[in-house]
């Protein structure tokens, strides 16, 4: 049996008395499109800074690529890619020589590193403006350029934490394209997002993350199967979930980590 | 009002959150330190300058306060400049988002702007001397009061009124190009004073006393003459030319709240100064990206953080400022006074080089001792995401602090060389040799301390790039240690009779600081991993 591309046992991160991520067993195949969810402050961030090394975990173990993340941490972050939450990007520099830099820090050499930056200005349509800081870039600009920062040392697995958060159609229908090249090729993509239909569009494998334990995981069938597997007692009650209703990613989403609060009982002054 | 007491109370709140860690605690210590130092100044000040003002006024020479207040003048525009290290101002974008009115925002800023050493130490300075008037003749203390007051004011306002235009123009390449060549033709010019005064000798003299003469009657129709002469009136019983005194005095502060309120009213507006600014924006050329710079043979993550480092500061109006600091300095001190008058420099040159070369390394604190500060918006996470080791990221960014301060030492040399005289082979031999054993000692402390107690900076703005207090004053403690050192070092061997080994041994020990500096190396790099979500967080903070 093949290697899985991400796995973690056991994955465990403490804030002093605060357990944010807690004996999580994660096992992402090679290829696989990844989506990992969980509502506001479940413990979504943490888990991918821990799997892109920002952030140690206090116990539990991470493979990337069959490399120890601990032991071999230059060898797994040659491997990926990340887009994290706030993008690491340095705002004082261009687009290009941003991308330059960090071809470079990736090991790149200097030609192939301007190559591939010229490449990637061109297709993320942001090669018009090539003096314009980084920081001067519009949020969606950004998210396209450290997309691009993310990939250009052809990554075999890439992280990316909310990567179509306020990106614009266009660009978001560009960034899909490329992902989708990605798996084509045979990456790996490991991907946070609170947009379900996102998603359920791209991920063929999810897990869910509720208050720093795994409560989920599998394909999108497996998980509606298991969701409908569940509400079978209840439709005894009346709860009227027929099996052959096809529950979206957003229905299972709910079921499992809890529905959501009526906000109309409350801030009645918000008229 | 209850907008102004809500940022109060966030603020209170802010303070009370930043001394829940050690870290915290360390930084208010240091702060109180910091404070108690400047409230000495504040307070010593305050009573040399009150003794002196009751001596002219109770002398009968009013009109000599001038001579008070124009170094309280000076003190007020230049400190912050000298020691950008206890400089700061909070950043006030964030007030934008609030619905506050835009004089509330003015107080705001203004506010701001009373934090600040200078005007903390000036201030007292100025109640000193409305004191010293005040018992000296008392019938014109509330005069007194209200014409230093508005002097006070005036400075208030006129040293932020001169960051935040000098903010503006640096920001874009083209002013910066202009301020910069503007710069260079007021140092070139300066430097002839002095040879000039002294080629020519006695008759120069008398006529550089003539233009002192002439100098001092037209300083009356400045700020610091202009309140010496409202107050003098009082006394004098000139209302007119009291009264007059005063609204000249008044204008300028008026005219400086109108400059000030221009830039205040623009960023109150939302404006976003940036380096892409104004026509560039709309130009839509592509151009193929040049490859990055090849840094003598160095590996490819060295040579690419040495050159974002570079473009970094090259973009960073205030930081390149600061850096031409030691000239403005050397400019200073040279106008100073010649002859009999002649300050310190001018009468021990041959020490100018090497103090000018020790305040370069003193200006490289916020540089050196923050050295992730600069890498906010998320930036400094990349380092710990990319495949590479952050002793080859430390490396670079120390790499480029060196080219940095050895780019200043060259400007200072040259700058000594025009105007004093040109350092003597042995006085530059000894300066680098202290510079090669001081600087590898410098950089680990300044690695190790801006791993533990990083401070969000922003190049791009006055008084926001301040390391952290602590920092600073342990920095300063360091320095004060090893260029102490090499002040032993050198006296001993002069005093033996062979100053030459004194090149020698700070060899030696450069060749120990630089063993020391690789063995820490991979020390520093351990701590940085095992403290990488401070930084993150610290530097990520919004």
């Amino acid at each position: 049996m093949d290697q899985p591309a991400i796995a973690t046992e056991s994955l465990t991160r403490r804030f002093g008395e605060f357990i944010a991520v807690q004996d999580v067993n994660l096992r992402v195949e090679a290829g696989q499109f990844f989506g990992f969810l969980g509502p506001n402050g479940a413990g979504k961030s943490t888990t991918i800074k821990m799997l892109t090394g920002l952030l140690a975990p206090t116990s539990g173990s991470i493979r990337i690529l069959d490399f120890d993340l601990n032991e071999r941490p230059i060898e797994v972050k040659r491997q990926i890619g990340v887009v994290p939450e706030d993008m690491a990007l340095f705002g004082r520099l261009t687009g290009s020589e941003y991308l330059n830099f960090v071809g470079r820090m990736y090991g790149l050499d200097r030609e192939t590193a301007s190559r591939r930056t010229a490449e990637l200005l061109d297709f993320m349509q942001l090669a018009d403006n090539p003096k314009k800081l980084v920081m001067d870039y519009s949020h969606g600009m950004q998210k396209k350029i450290a997309m691009a920062a993310a990939v250009i040392h052809g990554p075999k697995v890439l992280f990316l934490d909310e990567p179509f958060e306020g990106v614009d159609a266009v660009a978001s229908g560009t960034l899909k394209a490329m992902l989708q090249r990605m798996i084509s090729h045979g990456a790996t993509i490991f991907l946070t997002s609170h947009v379900l239909e996102i998603v359920e569009r791209l991920c063929s494998h999810v897990a869910i993350i509720h208050k720093g334990r795994l409560v989920a995981q599998g394909s999108l069938e497996e998980l509606r199967a298991g969701v409908q597997a569940q509400a079978a007692p209840a439709n005894d009650n009346g709860d009227n979930l027929s099996s052959a209703q096809k529950l979206t990613l957003e229905e299972i989403f709910l079921r499992i980590v809890g529905g959501s609060q009526s906000a109309q009982e409350e801030l009645s002054w918000l008229g | 009002m209850d907008r102004l007491s809500a940022l109060a109370a966030m603020r209170w709140q802010m303070f009370r959150h930043s001394i829940e860690t050690v870290r915290g605690r360390l930084e208010l210590l240091s702060r109180i330190l910091v404070g108690l130092l400047f409230t000495l100044l504040a307070v010593g000040g305050a009573i040399g300058y009150g003794a002196a003002a009751w001596y002219f006024v109770s002398r009968g020479h009013t009109q000599y306060l001038a001579f008070l207040l124009w170094p309280i003048l000076l003190f007020w525009q230049i400190f912050p400049i000298m020691a950008s290290a206890f400089s700061e101002s909070p950043d006030s974008s964030y007030l934008l988002r609030f619905p506050l009115s835009y004089q509330s925002y003015f107080l705001v800023r203004i506010f701001y702007g009373l934090l600040d050493p200078a005007s903390f130490v000036g201030g007292f300075w100025l109640i000193g001397m409305t004191l010293g008037v005040g018992v000296a003749a008392p019938v014109l203390l509330p005069g007194a009061a209200v014409v230093l007051f508005v002097f006070g004011m005036f400075n208030v306002l006129f040293t932020q009124m001169i960051f935040i235009w000098v903010e503006k123009w640096l920001v874009q390449r083209r002013t910066r190009e202009i301020i910069g060549v503007l710069f260079f033709l007021l140092f070139m010019s300066i430097q002839f004073i002095g040879p000039l005064a002294n080629h020519y000798g006695h008759g120069a003299r008398i006529a550089v006393a003539q233009i002192a003469t002439r100098l001092s009657t037209s300083q009356q129709f400045f700020p610091p003459g202009a309140s010496a002469n409202a107050i003098a009136g009082m006394q004098s019983l000139e209302w007119h030319s009291s009264l007059a005194s005063f609204l000249l005095l008044s204008g300028y502060a008026a005219i400086v709240f109108w400059l000030l309120s221009i830039r205040f009213r623009a960023q109150y507006r939302g404006e976003n100064l940036s380096e892409t600014g104004g026509h560039e924006k709309s130009k839509t050329t592509k151009q193929a990206p040049r490859a990055g710079w090849s840094v003598l043979g160095a590996p490819g993550p060295i040579a690419a953080t040495f050159e974002k480092e570079i473009r970094y500061l090259a973009r960073s109006g205030p930081l390149l400022f600061s850096l031409a600091v030691p000239l403005i300095m050397l400019v200073f001190f040279r106008v100073q006074g010649t002859g009999n008058h002649a300050g310190f420099f001018a009468r021990s040159p041959s020490l100018v080089f090497p103090i000018g070369a020790a305040y370069a390394l003193l200006l490289l604190t916020n540089l050196s001792y923050n050295t992730f500060g600069g890498d906010t918006g998320g930036g400094v996470q990349f380092f710990f995401a990319a495949p590479v080791r952050l002793r080859d990221v430390l490396i670079a960014k120390n790499l480029a602090h060196t080219f940095v301060f050895a780019v200043d030492v060259l400007v200072i040399w040259l700058g000594v060389w025009l105007l004093y005289q040109r350092p003597v082979i042995y006085v530059t031999l000894l300066t680098l040799a202290a510079a090669l054993f001081v600087l590898p000692v410098d950089f680990v402390a300044g690695n190790v301390f801006s791993i533990y107690s990083p401070k969000k900076a922003n190049p791009g703005k006055f008084r926001q790039q301040r390391a952290a207090q602590v920092t600073v004053l342990a920095s300063f403690a360091l320095r004060a240690l090893l260029l102490g050192l090499v002040a032993l070092v050198v006296w001993l061997c002069r005093e033996y009779g062979n100053p030459w080994l004194a090149g020698l041994i700070l060899l030696l020990l450069a060749g120990c600081a630089f063993a020391g500096y690789a063995a820490l190396l991979g020390r520093t790099e351990k701590l940085a991993l095992e403290r990488r979500e401070v930084l993150i967080a610290e530097l990520g903070r919004k």
